[in-house]
């Protein structure tokens, strides 16, 4: 007995560390869909607090580029803006008697909103790739939010939020999923991401017969999180497939990880209105 | 004795921030990151206490997986090598060493660097082997440990003789 407790004293080390490890596997195995306490992730206070005074230093670096982005961006939506008005003066001009009495609501609700935010750390070495961003529940921000860069290209879906930061599960993470076609075609495949490569993603089980050209733009589909034909990407190439059934193509992403530094946050004004709708459904 | 415990704290903290807010930033050719944090368990004194040698490379692998997201995958690395580390000394240094003897590249230069290629390699093939449990992929996950070993140890080697001089001028 007494050997038995020697033996027990004299290896208790191997002990100790044999249950911090088990700990960490645990915590390993039980981060399902990221599904996990705030204080373990960097949306907690002290480690956001890190990661935007770092970046308050390295923002500066990007600060050329970022106007260079911005004042395109201006101009793009200037010059929608004047297609438009010369189509409102086509229309006003066009008919002089109007029929008032079918005329749509005057102020029609509007579905999106945009809360911008900006990137406050980006992992983009391991496979598990996040980004954190300096927004959080107080600015209006709720997990499963849509995600989109400033240039336009989708980023990622909101995951966990805290008072004042929220971590975005990007499209280079293998947990994300979405559903996205090509341009000029009806037909749905996924979009997931097979950890290789932080400019090229996968868009899997399109048919078959789907032909393809190389720069053809992929849309998103339907989807709750994000509004209908936002850009993804571009065809790469054709990727493997799993199956022999259907198609797989890399696709350029639009987002360029490398440099992101200002998102945008969309708040569907409808979610909770359709969640809840879809909800009674399935009760 | 009691500055060497403040020398190890300011090297906990320093190497916790130089790996989540720089060296997780490189990602070189898209594969290769430097996991530069295990140099804080090839810095400890020999002789010191396995209890602590395990807790302390715990608390800086938990520590680094709050900031990086990535739960307990670091802190499970890091635990093991921890756990082995007196057992790895003994194959490289002389066992009837001083319990205060802290490997170095000053003090000894050729253990020192092979103990720094076996622990690196050692840490970064369970961290890497244990990250892609979500994602199993066995030549992208090699590929990963070969380069990012290739660009940790000489990084390893570069910070102790910088730090060794620094230490030498002070005395």
């Amino acid at each position: 007995m007494r050997n038995l407790f020697n033996f027990i004293i004299r290896n208790s080390h191997w002990l100790l560390a044999a249950l911090l490890v088990a700990f960490s596997f645990y915590l390993v195995f039980t981060q399902n869909s990221y599904q996990r306490s705030v204080y373990l992730t960097s949306a907690n206070q002290v480690t956001g607090w890190f990661y935007s005074l770092s970046n308050d230093v390295t923002s500066f670096f990007h600060l050329k580029k970022n106007n260079q982005l911005l004042l395109e961006r201006s101009a793009e939506l200037e010059r929608e803006v004047l297609s438009l008005k010369e189509q409102i003066e086509i229309l006003t001009a066009a008919d002089s008697t109007q029929v008032s009495a079918f005329a749509s609501d005057s102020l029609p609700l509007q579905q999106f909103d945009f809360i911008s935010a900006e990137v406050v750390n980006l992992s983009f070495s391991g496979v598990n790739n996040f980004i954190t961003i300096n927004k959080g529940s107080q600015h209006g921000i709720r997990p499963d939010m849509g995600v989109i860069s400033a240039g336009g290209g989708i980023v990622g879906v909101v995951s966990v939020v805290s008072r004042n930061r929220a971590v975005v599960i990007p499209v280079i993470n293998p947990k994300f999923r979405l559903s996205a076609r090509l341009k000029n075609s009806e037909n749905y495949g996924s979009i997931s991401w097979d950890g290789t490569n932080i400019r090229e993603a996968q868009l899997q089980e399109l048919p078959k017969h789907e032909s393809f050209h190389e720069g053809d733009t992929v849309l998103t589909s339907f989807s709750r999180i994000f509004p209908r034909n936002l850009i993804i990407g571009f065809v790469n190439s054709e990727g493997r497939s799993k199956d022999d059934n259907f198609n797989t193509f890399n696709i350029q992403l639009a987002t360029n990880f490398y440099t992101l530094q200002e998102v945008l946050v969309i708040d569907d004004t409808y979610y909770e209105e359709q969640k809840q709708l879809e909800e009674t459904l399935q009760q | 004795m009691k500055l060497s415990y403040i020398y190890e704290i300011l090297l906990f903290v320093l190497l916790i921030l130089l790996q989540t807010l720089l060296l997780n930033r490189i990602n070189l050719f898209g594969i290769a990151t430097p996991v530069l944090y295990s140099y804080f368990l090839l810095k400890l004194p020999v002789g010191r206490n396995l209890y602590s040698v395990i807790v302390s490379s715990f608390m800086m692998g938990l520590i680094i997986d709050i900031f990086l997201n990535t739960p307990g995958m670091n802190a499970a690395a890091i635990t093991i090598v921890g756990a082995f580390r007196k057992n790895i000394l003994g194959l490289f240094f002389e066992r009837e060493g001083y319990d205060d003897f802290v490997p170095g590249i000053n003090t000894a230069a050729g253990p020192f660097v092979r103990f720094t290629i076996f622990m690196v390699l050692l840490h970064l093939t369970l961290l890497f082997f244990i990250e892609s449990f979500t994602l199993f992929n066995l030549k992208n996950t090699l590929l990963r440990i070969g380069t990012s070993s290739v660009v940790t140890i000489p990084l390893i080697i570069a910070l102790d003789s910088l730090m060794c001089r620094r230490k030498a001028g002070e005395q």
